[in-house]
């Protein structure tokens, strides 16, 4: 499906997913209607649609193109098959989705993967903030399933993150892993401060730099390597438990190399 | 002459009643306050204010009748598919359901000043709870009050007097006060505080942090956190901890600083860990005197208390994404009502650049910048001085605010406004 | 405009009437003995069951702690909406709804009076301005007085007719309804870090117990002719072994009972019935409380039932509610208030598979089965405390059925069974019982003469549910009473149809009740100065600022005191 126009207004992209098209006629899908801003519109007004349409969720590819800054909710409580979106994209792709592959070939807006419970996110660009977080007021985030981002991400990812992995290929922001309750987070490139805040437990991998940790993490021990989902990831790390204010049983695993500037935490290493 | 007793004053969020007004035909002659800002509002408010309905005609602003005025605003709205209704915060509670009513009427978003200022605090209330109390418990009770983040002397200037530290209460002195305040630089407030810890900038999260390992007796591996000795951080503890009651007030520091919501998060969760020794409270310092009824007014309407989006008919809540500012930075609206507020002058640039470049309509007393910019201008009156009203304090406390003196000939007041749009708007969409 | 609803098998104890074959005849918003029906709109309700409207005394629907209950709860809204329509605003449910959808909510169960039972003086404009915007149900709000410092002084000093003077001019300056008293004296002790107030325990720094708070509220209450008895939460809310609590504040006014009017109502009875010493240990002592009610006409209890799920604990209970926090380790909102009282947030989610939830479960339907007069005990679940309005219709299918019940309790921990007496009760509720508890019986003891009932001269607040009580057998098809129950056929108020067939096809707004008090002229002269020059040292707000004027009402309905009887 290919966006006509970039819309000035947002338009509303939950009716996009495998779940609601599988077993529907182009015609059928054409006829669907969403939202743009307030009004009522077929999806033939934004979209023009090619191809076939499968019966089963599963077997169903949905190709999205063009400028899709403004498509939010994309995949949302999708279940199953795959969603392939080249160009940018909206804020909350796969929102609460619980199956499925969803690929955005361009960069995401924030909030991608809210709620998830299962399933794979590749965003083979930046991301916003909040990767993997929960819906307000549900303390809860991510509970399973994988969301990779091959750039950045912005601040809070992992926000109450309950299960599941996250990987980030280039930096994060603030509050990397904040309030998390479980799952993995690995970002290859540098975070920023206040990493791992109040966390309860989960493991956040870092490869790059950190300007500081939060006093509420004590260092444990260095270690050679660690896995991530099963594969090894190769140190040395230190190795850092907390958050302390929440009696939590989270590690960090910080690169020794990048960090040179936490070497005097080595001096509490028991 | 006569004089006019508990009269509210709509300055900040302090929403002090016991001010007295002298008018005399029909003007305000005299205001007993001490006050600088009311003083300000009671004497100054007719100064730049603005008396016609305004149109902008090849690029000028023009004089028009406030049916024509009316007409184009709810044409505006109709025709628009996601019109933002923005700002909120300087009008009664009457006026703010009309806005709700509208916002829902048009299918478009209502969001408040809260979104700049105190948003963080309501998210971290969402995920936390709010350990809190009424101004009058802090006067009756505390013997340690905290202002962190935030400048009293300067923005809310009766506040330690009315409520807090220099105040009598049933059974606290002010000599058995102590005031602690924590700011990135001494402020007025700071210099006549009994304690004043100087936190390094974006870095409040780690000091409360450290201040929670310390309650919690967790050695501190540092020698300082955030700029601040832990010696320091030690005897700030000890304070809250012995105390018999303690009351946080916090501000824009901690909000606006980085972290922002996880901020208020730490500030939360410290106060709710301090209950485990004594009473402890946390309120935000609300700037505007009536940001607190938006919030409340929302709230109670459509169950959110800020940035509600009713484009699907019904009210949802995705603050990060229905927030004004992220609404107007992502381009999302195509019209914009701004009503007793002046985003222009206090939104970042990417929104107030989208903001000018869609039709937007404004009302307002005064010609604020954003007027200034707009297509429409309606002028209203001022509540709390021409307009009765409901408003409420930073503590929820509801109260009725005052007529003092009639409006100019012709002015209406926001909630007034507000229904003739609506009823216009209404017209409009049946015919449709 | 009249209306004639034919056929109907109507239930109205008030004028004795069960499941009678009836026309109700309606003419300019009340209840008349005929209309013309040639003239009249003639609606046939052939088959179904026709009762007055609900009246519920104690719902938490308006006011600063419901709102806190709203912000802090975006989660609870998010999936339970509702699109603007018609008439209808737009909304939100599920436990703390938005205003507008707890007023149509109410009017599709065919509930048309709804109580709000405890606001803070100080706060209760804010409480009007709620209740203002809920359409369709007449409503009031009960003042707390169990914590306020005036209250406590003046009974300290055993100034029993200034107290009464402070508590009339109090409760028309705001525009409240009854006297409502939560853990007397605890919130008090919790604005000093205390959690824990036991009813003969001084208060601190006040001279008095909980006893003679209550005691001297019950007899003010008598002095100034109040419609309502005064309303009470005891002291132990929640705690394991509080019917100790429970029995010793009930007996504590027995002694001011005269004649057979109920002088103490004691609310939500299912979280103070509780043996035991510990979580690990809690049993029913519903039986006992249960006992005391039946032997004892001085008086009444509504139930505050648990319903399993997602819910708001919300009270001016505030240490109660810190203890819950602690338990739970979740979200905890809490606002003291000054002088006068406080308020605690907290959510909750009650679980099957939870002994103490399981236990609470059955405490509630023990009480409303155990107690045998229906016009004394009311069907409540604390809204939404114990859970939300919307599933009265559930707990009246546990109630009317045995088999309903063992359903549930098939599915609980099997010590929870065997800790209550739920199981062996055998007892199942008529329509006729059920429209006592819910309707006559509520109008009844708050003083509502022209509701809950379908007599002549009554508000023609009716509702009508479809099913036939002939031909159900509600024992064994209680999910057809749940289902009628959860959508009403019809639903009246003031002689205006308001919902047809489960949807709202008109919102109009509804009254607030308050009562007139006055205390005497020569006794209020002396305490209304004392009380203003307290202002001054007690609050942060101006004397004239305090009140709620009675235009700032959407539609006011005062209602003047009875004839006070004597001390």
């Amino acid at each position: 499906m290919k966006i006509k126009v970039p819309p000035q207004t947002p338009v509303e992209g939950e009716v996009l997913t495998p779940d609601n098209l599988a077993g529907r006629s182009i015609n059928e899908i054409l006829n669907l209607e969403t939202f743009r801003g307030n009004r009522r519109v077929k999806l033939s007004e934004l979209f023009t649609v090619e191809g076939e349409s499968a019966s089963n969720p599963s077997d169903l590819h949905l190709i999205l193109e063009g400028d899709l800054r403004k498509v939010r909710h994309i995949g949302a409580r999708m279940s199953a098959g795959k969603i392939t979106i080249n160009g940018p994209v909206g804020t909350f792709v796969g929102f609460e989705m619980s199956g499925g592959t969803i690929v955005v070939n361009g960069d995401a807006d924030a909030f991608v993967g809210m709620g998830m419970s299962g399933g794979v996110i590749e965003v083979n660009g930046n991301a916003g903030d909040a990767v993997g977080s929960g819906y307000w007021g549900t303390r809860c985030g991510m509970r399973g399933g994988l969301i990779v981002v091959k750039g950045n991400v912005g601040a809070e990812v992992g926000l109450w993150m309950k299960g599941g992995t996250i990987r980030v290929g280039g930096n994060a922001d603030v509050f990397t892993g904040v309030r998390m309750q479980g799952g993995t987070i690995f970002v290859a490139g540098n975070v920023g401060a206040k990493l791992g805040a109040a966390m309860v437990d989960g493991k956040i991998v870092v490869l790059g730099t950190v300007p500081n940790i939060l006093p509420s993490f004590y260092i444990d021990e260095i270690r050679s390597n660690t896995k991530v989902d099963g594969d090894k990831i190769q140190g040395p790390f230190y190795v850092f438990y907390g958050d302390i204010t929440e009696g939590g049983n989270g590690k960090l695993f910080i690169s020794v190399e990048k960090n040179q500037h936490l070497k005097y935490r080595e001096a509490y290493l028991l | 002459m006569k004089v006019i007793n508990a009269v509210l004053c709509p300055g900040c969020g302090s929403l002090c009643d016991d001010n007295e007004v002298y008018v005399e035909d029909n003007k305000i002659v005299k205001v007993k306050t001490e006050c600088a800002i009311s003083a300000s509002k009671f004497l100054n408010y007719n100064k730049e204010r603005n008396t016609k309905p305004l149109v902008r005609v090849d690029g000028q602003l023009k004089p028009t009748t406030l049916e024509d005025a009316v007409e184009r605003v709810a044409r505006m709205l109709v025709e628009a598919e996601y019109p933002l209704l923005y700002g909120w915060s300087l009008t009664s509670c009457e006026a703010q359901k009309k806005g709700v009513e509208l916002a829902e009427e048009v299918g478009g978003v209502i969001d408040n000043t809260t979104t700049v200022c105190h948003g963080p605090s309501i998210l971290g209330v969402q995920d936390f709870g709010d350990p809190t109390c009424t101004l009058g418990e802090v006067k009756a009770r505390a013997d340690l009050v905290i202002y962190w983040g935030c400048d009293p002397s300067s923005a809310h200037p009766r506040h330690m007097k009315r409520y807090s530290s220099l105040i009598k209460g049933k059974f606290r002195t002010p000599e058995q006060r102590k005031v602690v305040v924590v700011d990135v630089r001494k402020t007025p407030t700071a210099r006549n505080a009994n304690l004043f810890i100087q936190v390094k900038p974006n870095q409040d999260y780690e000091l409360i942090t450290a201040l929670k390992m310390l309650l919690q007796n967790e050695e501190i591996e540092e020698q300082e956190v955030a700029g601040v000795p832990v010696e320091q951080i030690e005897e700030l503890a000890e304070l809250m901890r012995s105390c018999e009651f303690g009351m946080l007030f916090f501000g824009l520091g901690l909000t606006m600083s980085e972290g922002k919501d996880r901020n208020i998060d730490a500030a939360i969760t410290l106060v709710c860990e301090l209950n485990k020794w004594t009473k402890f409270a946390i309120m935000p310092m609300r700037g505007h005197y009536n940001v607190t009824g938006a919030n409340q007014v929302l709230t109670w309407q459509t169950g959110y208390p800020y940035a509600v989006d009713f484009s699907r008919g019904y009210p949802r809540f995705e603050p990060g994404d229905t927030t004004a500012v992220d609404v107007l930075s992502r381009g999302y609206n195509d019209a914009t009502l701004v009503v007793a507020s002046d985003p222009v002058a206090n939104l970042p640039k990417d929104a107030v650049k989208h903001l000018c470049s869609k039709p937007l309509a404004v009302i307002d007393p005064h010609m604020s910048l954003t007027a200034f910019m707009a297509d429409v201008v309606i002028p209203s009156t001022f509540v709390g001085i021409e307009e009765e009203g409901t408003a409420y304090r930073m503590d929820g406390v509801a109260l009725l605010m005052k007529k003092i003196v009639d409006p100019p000939e012709g002015i209406l007041s926001d909630a007034q406004i507000l229904d003739l749009i609506l009823k216009r708007v209404r017209e409009l969409k049946k015919g449709r | 405009m009249e209306y004639l609803l034919k056929n109907g098998y109507v239930v109205d104890p008030v004028n004795k009437i069960d499941c009678e074959r009836m026309d109700i005849a309606v003419k300019d918003g009340k209840i008349v003995e005929s209309v013309d029906e040639s003239k009249a709109k003639v609606i046939d309700v052939k088959n179904m069951l026709v009762m007055p409207g609900g009246v519920d005394l104690h719902s938490h629907i308006a006011g600063s702690k419901v709102n806190v209950g709203r912000l802090f709860r975006p989660e609870d809204h998010y999936k339970d909406y509702e699109v603007k329509s018609g008439v209808r605003r737009s909304g939100v449910g599920h436990s703390v709804p938005s205003v507008f959808t707890t007023g149509y909510r109410y009017a599709i169960l065919g509930y048309t009076t709804v109580f709000e039972p405890a606001t803070p003086p100080l706060k209760t404009l804010h409480t009007h301005d709620e209740l203002n915007d809920i359409p369709i149900i007449d409503k009031a709000c009960f003042p707390l007085f169990g914590n306020n410092w005036f209250v406590m002084e003046s009974i300290r000093d055993d100034k029993l007719e200034e107290c009464a003077a402070y508590v009339a001019w109090l409760m028309r300056t705001i525009k409240g309804y009854a006297i409502k008293v939560v853990d007397p004296g605890g919130v008090e002790a919790w604005k000093w870090g205390i959690t824990s107030q036991d009813f003969d325990q001084e208060i601190p720094r006040f001279g008095i117990t909980p006893r003679e708070l209550v005691r001297g509220l019950v007899k003010v209450n008598k002095m100034l002719g109040l419609p309502h008895p005064v309303h009470l939460h005891c002291n132990q809310l929640g705690i394991p072994g509080n019917y100790k609590t429970t029995l010793k504040t009930m007996d504590a006014v027995k002694d001011l009972a005269a004649g057979d009017r109920p002088i103490l109502h004691i609310t939500h009875v299912q979280f103070n019935a509780y043996g035991g010493v510990d979580y690990l240990s809690l049993s029913s002592h519903a039986d006992d409380i249960a006992d005391y009610v039946n032997k004892n006409p001085h008086v009444t209890i509504d139930i505050g039932q648990v319903i399993f799920g997602d819910t708001t604990t919300m009270t001016a209970d505030g240490p109660f509610e810190y203890k819950l926090f602690n338990l739970l380790r979740g979200k905890w909102a809490n606002s003291d208030v000054e002088v006068e009282t406080g308020a605690g947030v907290v959510p909750i989610t009650y679980s099957r598979s939870n002994y103490v939830h399981a236990v609470m479960w059955c405490i509630g339907l023990e009480l409303a089965l155990l107690i045998k007069d229906p016009w004394r005990v009311f069907i409540t679940t604390d809204h939404p405390n114990g859970g939300p309005f919307t599933e009265y219709p559930r707990v009246f299918s546990w109630l009317m059925s045995k088999k309903a019940r063992e359903r549930v309790l098939k599915r609980i921990p099997r010590l929870a069974r065997v800790r209550t007496n739920l199981k062996d009760i055998d007892r199942e509720y008529t329509f006729y019982e059920l429209a006592i508890s819910t309707r006559a019986a509520t109008a009844k003891i708050l003083g509502l003469n022209n509701k809950g009932h379908l007599g002549v001269g009554a508000d023609a607040d009716i509702a009508v549910y479809n099913i036939n009580p002939k031909e159900v057998n509600p024992s064994t098809d209680y999910k057809l009473v749940r289902q009628a129950f959860s959508r009403a056929y019809l639903t009246m108020k003031d002689g205006e149809i308001i919902v047809k067939d489960g949807e709202i096809v008109a919102a109009p707004v509804g009254r607030t009740y308050w009562v007139n008090t006055r205390a005497p002229k020569d006794v209020e002269d002396v305490v209304i100065p004392e009380v203003k020059k307290r202002f001054k040292e007690y609050y942060t707000v101006e004397f004239e600022n305090y009140c709620v004027p009675e235009s700032y009402l959407a539609w006011s309905a005062p209602i003047q005191p009875l004839e006070p009887s004597g001390e």
